[in-house]
C-alpha cells in the first residue's frame, strides 16, 4: 500500500478519528485507524465500539491496500511537521510516514486490516434529512442533562422520537430534565423513541455545519448520521427511558421573568460560597426581586438581590446551582420564565418568550 | 522513648453479645444455649450463641441446619438488631467516657486508644477494670479486654480469656507473650494455614518464628508472609489501620471456619445492611459510598467501593450494593472475614429531589418509619424472612 496525500487535510480526519478512539493502549487494534487507499482516494474509519467514524479524502493512491495504524503517534507526528505533500508507504507490518520536503522519516507498526471490527451499515434509502442548525440546537438543549450514573443506563442517553410534525428530545438524569421539540419540514419515517448515547451528540454538535442539511437513519440497534464527508454511527441504549411525560407539570401557579444574564452572574457570585457536595442555593422571591443566598458555612455566605417581575406570595426555592445554571446557559433569549407551583415540587425553566424547549429541574429539601 | 509517646490500646469484646442480650432481657434463658440467628428449617447461619451453645460445638456464621443438629435443645431465636444497635450505642458510649478515640470495629467490638490517658486514669489495669465495671453495673453485659501497645496485640489478649477476661501486655512483652499463645490461636491463621502449619511441622510461635519473612514468603505469599512474619513477633500487621473514625460506619466479622458459599456470605451481609442502616439512621448521616472488605484464606485483603449516584438510606439499597461488590469478586478463595462500611459520611446536609423517585422515596420512609417504632419499643417490626414458619412452630 502506497499513497501520497496533502499533510493538512490528512491531519484533520486523523484528529477527528482520535476523537472517536478511546483506547490508548498501542497493542490493540481499537487504538489503531483505519486506512485504506483506493482509486478513490483514502478511506479512513475509527471506531470505539460503541461509535463508528468514517470519512474520504482524495489522495494519490500509488499502490491500493488498507491497514491500521496506531492512532495516537500518528496524530502526534502530523502535528510536529509542516504542511506540505506527504508519502505513506507500507509494507512488512511498517509503514513509513515520509514527508516530501524534510529529511525526516517515521516507521509506524500497523496491524493486519482484516482485524479491524466492522461497522454497522445502513441502507441508503433509510436516511432522512433535516437542517443541521435544527438538530445541533435540539442536541444544544438536552445532551448536557444526561446522566452519568452507570447504574441507570437508560437515562445515560437522550431520548429521541418522532412527534407530530417533527423530532423531540429528552434528556434527565432524575433530578432535572430537558425537552425540545422541533417542528420539521422534512417527512420523516416511523420509529420508536430511541436512547441516543451523547458521544455521538457531542461530536455532532461539534463537527457539524451551521448551514445546510444534516441526514439522520434510524436503525433497529444503531443511529447514523451524514454529513458533508463525515459518517458516524452509534449503538443505541438498550432499556426503557422513564415515562417523562408524567414529571413534565402540565400548569404551574407562579411566574416569574428575569433577565438571563442577570440570575446567570448572581448564580455565579453566589455559587463561591455554595457547599460543593451539594451545590444548594437558596432563591427566596418576593415582589419584584429574587433573593439568591448560599448556605451558610464556616467560611462565611454570599447574598445577592436581582430585580424581576414577579407578583406571586412569597417562596422560597432551592436548587442546586448546577441544575439552573445548565438550562439558563442553553437559553438563548434575553429573559427566562421560572414557574413553580410549590417550593417542593418540580419548577420549569424556560425561555421567554416561549420556543420550542424547556427545563424542568427538581428543588432540593429546604431544611 | 519518652514515656507521654507509648501507645496504649485496649481491644475490648462483648461476651456473646446478641446470646448475652437475650439473657438479660429474658433471664429465664440464662444458663442455656441460645442460639441468635436464622431458625431452624430457614436458610441462614449462627450469628451469635451463648458459650452453652459453644460447648456443643457451634460457632458463629454455622449453616443453622448444622446447629440445630448438633443442639436441638437449643433455643433459637431471631436477631434483634434494634435492641442490639441501642445496647452497643450504651456501651460504645461508656467507652466514651474513657477516651475520645474510639474505633467501633462492629457491633460488639471496639478498639480504645488510650495513649496518654495515664494522668486521667491511672495504670491500664486499673483504667481496664473501671471500663468493665462500669459496662456491667449500667448494661449487665461483661466483656473482655485486651490492653497492648499496638492493636493486633491487643485484639489477641481480649480473645484469650473469655468471657469477662482481662490481659495486659506489658510494654515491651509483645514478642514474650505471641511465643506464649497456642500457635492454633493465632489470630488471623485460619483453618488451611493451619494445616499448612502441620504439614511443615509448626506447632509452637517460637517454631513458625524460626522460618525467616522471606521464607515464610515464599511459603504463604507475599501478604502472608509478611503477616505471619510481624503477628508472630507481637508487631502490629495494620491491619486495623482502616478508614478514619467518625468518617465512617462500618462492621465484619471473622468467621470461625472459612466460607466458601455464597449464600452465607449473602446472608451475613443482610444483616450488615440492616445494621448499617440502623447505624446511620440513628446517627443522623448518610453516605453514597459503600465498602465491602474481604480477606481471604491466603490473607489477602481487599476493599471494594463503589459510589452510588443517591445517598444508601434503605438496608436494601445497602444491601444490594454490597451484592454487587460481591459481584466483583474475581476469585473464589474461601473468605475469612467480612466487613461492610459506609464511608464519607455526610451529617444532615441537603436532600435532593427525584423526579422519578417516588418509590424509592416511598421505601426509605417506610424503612424509617420502623426504626422509629422500634425505638419507642411499640411492638415489634421485623424481616418477614426472620419471621418464624410452621416448621419453627415444631421445636
Amino acid at each position: 500500500m502506497k499513497f501520497t496525500c496533502e499533510k493538512n487535510a490528512f491531519a484533520r480526519e486523523i484528529s477527528l478519528a482520535q476523537e472517536i478512539i478511546a483506547s490508548r493502549n498501542a497493542l490493540s487494534i481499537m487504538s489503531n485507524v483505519y486506512l485504506e487507499a483506493s482509486d478513490d482516494g483514502l478511506l479512513v474509519r475509527a471506531t470505539d465500539i460503541k461509535t463508528g467514524f468514517e470519512t474520504r479524502l482524495p489522495v494519490e493512491t500509488v499502490e491500493p491496500g488498507s491497514m491500521t495504524v496506531f492512532c495516537d503517534k500518528l496524530t502526534v507526528i502530523l502535528a510536529n511537521i509542516p504542511e506540505g505533500s506527504l508519502e505513506f508507504t507500507e509494507s512488512d507490518s511498517r509503514v513509513t510516514v515520509k514527508p516530501s520536503f524534510k529529511k525526516v522519516r517515521f516507521q509506524l507498526k500497523t496491524i493486519s486490516s482484516e482485524k479491524f471490527p466492522e461497522l454497522p451499515e445502513i441502507e441508503e434509502s433509510r436516511f432522512f434529512a433535516l437542517p443541521s442548525r435544527d438538530f445541533k440546537d435540539m442536541i444544544g438543549q438536552t445532551f448536557f442533562a444526561v446522566s452519568d450514573d452507570e447504574t441507570r443506563f437508560f437515562m445515560n442517553g437522550v431520548f429521541m422520537e418522532k412527534v407530530e410534525g417533527g423530532l423531540a428530545m429528552v434528556a434527565t438524569d432524575g433530578r432535572r430534565l430537558a425537552y425540545v421539540r422541533k417542528q420539521l419540514e422534512t417527512s420523516i419515517p416511523d420509529f420508536k423513541g430511541i436512547i441516543v448515547p451523547p458521544k455521538i451528540l457531542s461530536l455532532v454538535l461539534k463537527h457539524a455545519p451551521d448551514e445546510g442539511p444534516i441526514e439522520v437513519a434510524v436503525g433497529d440497534k444503531n443511529l447514523f448520521v451524514k454529513f458533508g464527508n463525515y459518517s458516524f454511527s452509534t449503538v443505541l441504549i438498550e432499556g426503557q427511558f422513564p415515562n417523562y411525560q408524567k414529571v413534565i407539570p402540565e400548569h404551574q401557579v407562579n411566574r416569574l421573568v428575569v433577565n438571563r444574564q442577570d440570575l446567570m452572574d448572581a448564580l455565579k457570585r453566589v455559587a463561591i460560597f455554595v457547599e460543593q457536595k451539594s451545590r444548594r442555593t437558596f432563591l427566596a422571591l418576593s415582589e419584584g426581586v429574587i433573593t439568591l443566598s448560599s448556605e451558610e458555612s464556616e467560611l462565611g455566605t454570599a447574598r445577592e438581590e436581582i430585580p424581576c417581575r414577579y407578583s406571586g406570595p412569597e417562596a422560597t426555592i432551592a436548587l442546586n446551582y448546577k441544575y439552573l445554571e445548565d438550562p439558563l446557559r442553553a437559553c438563548s433569549t434575553q429573559d427566562v420564565t421560572i414557574e413553580f407551583t410549590e417550593p417542593n415540587r418540580a419548577i420549569t425553566v424556560k425561555p421567554d418568550p416561549e420556543s420550542f424547549y424547556f427545563h424542568i429541574v427538581m428543588p432540593m429539601q429546604l431544611e | 522513648m519518652r514515656q507521654n509517646s507509648v501507645q496504649l490500646f485496649f481491644h475490648v469484646d462483648l461476651d456473646a453479645f446478641f446470646a448475652s442480650v437475650e439473657m438479660i432481657d429474658d433471664p429465664s434463658l440464662r444458663g442455656k444455649p441460645v442460639i441468635v440467628g436464622a431458625l431452624p428449617g430457614h436458610r441462614g447461619v449462627v450469628a451469635t450463641c451463648s458459650y452453652e451453645a459453644r460447648t456443643c460445638g457451634i460457632r458463629s456464621a454455622m449453616p443453622i441446619s448444622e446447629a440445630f443438629r448438633l443442639c436441638p435443645s437449643g433455643v433459637f431465636t431471631r436477631p434483634r438488631m434494634d435492641r442490639y444497635s441501642e445496647l452497643s450505642r450504651e456501651v460504645m458510649g461508656i467507652f466514651g467516657e474513657f477516651t475520645p478515640d474510639v474505633t467501633v470495629v462492629s457491633i460488639d467490638e471496639a478498639f480504645l486508644t488510650m495513649t496518654g490517658t495515664g494522668r486521667l486514669w491511672g495504670c491500664p489495669a486499673d483504667s481496664a477494670a473501671e471500663l468493665k465495671s462500669r459496662v456491667v453495673s449500667r448494661t449487665g453485659l461483661t466483656v473482655s479486654v485486651g490492653v497492648a501497645s499496638n492493636r493486633y496485640v491487643a485484639k489477641t489478649a481480649s480473645g484469650l480469656s473469655k468471657p469477662d477476661g482481662l490481659t495486659i501486655v506489658p510494654e515491651g512483652g509483645e514478642s514474650d507473650f505471641m511465643a506464649a499463645i497456642p500457635i492454633a490461636r493465632l489470630w488471623g491463621a485460619g483453618e488451611k494455614t493451619q494445616e499448612r502449619f502441620r504439614e511443615l511441622g509448626i506447632d509452637s510461635i517460637p517454631k513458625l518464628r524460626e522460618l525467616g519473612e522471606s521464607l515464610l514468603v515464599s511459603i504463604f505469599g507475599k501478604s502472608g508472609g509478611e503477616f505471619l512474619y510481624k503477628a508472630s513477633r507481637g508487631i502490629d500487621p495494620g491491619i486495623y489501620a482502616g478508614e478514619a473514625g467518625s468518617k465512617s460506619i462500618s462492621t465484619e466479622t471473622t468467621f470461625e471456619r472459612d466460607v466458601t458459599d455464597r449464600e452465607t456470605l449473602e446472608s451475613v451481609l443482610r444483616g450488615m445492611a440492616d445494621e448499617l442502616a440502623y447505624r446511620a439512621y440513628r446517627e443522623n448521616v448518610r453516605s453514597r459510598t459503600c465498602v465491602l472488605k474481604l480477606r481471604t484464606d491466603d490473607f489477602s485483603t481487599s476493599g471494594r467501593r463503589v459510589t452510588a449516584r443517591d445517598y444508601l438510606l434503605a438496608s436494601d439499597e445497602i444491601y444490594e450494593v454490597a451484592l454487587s461488590l460481591l459481584d466483583r469478586r474475581n476469585d473464589n478463595l474461601p473468605v475469612r472475614l467480612i466487613g461492610l462500611g459506609l464511608v464519607n459520611l455526610e451529617r444532615g446536609g441537603a436532600f435532593q429531589g427525584e423526579l422519578f423517585g417516588e418509590d424509592r422515596t416511598r421505601r426509605t420512609k417506610f424503612e424509617r418509619a420502623v426504626f422509629g417504632i422500634q425505638e419507642k419499643g411499640i411492638g415489634k417490626v421485623t424481616r418477614a424472612r426472620f419471621i418464624a414458619g410452621p416448621a419453627d412452630e415444631e421445636r
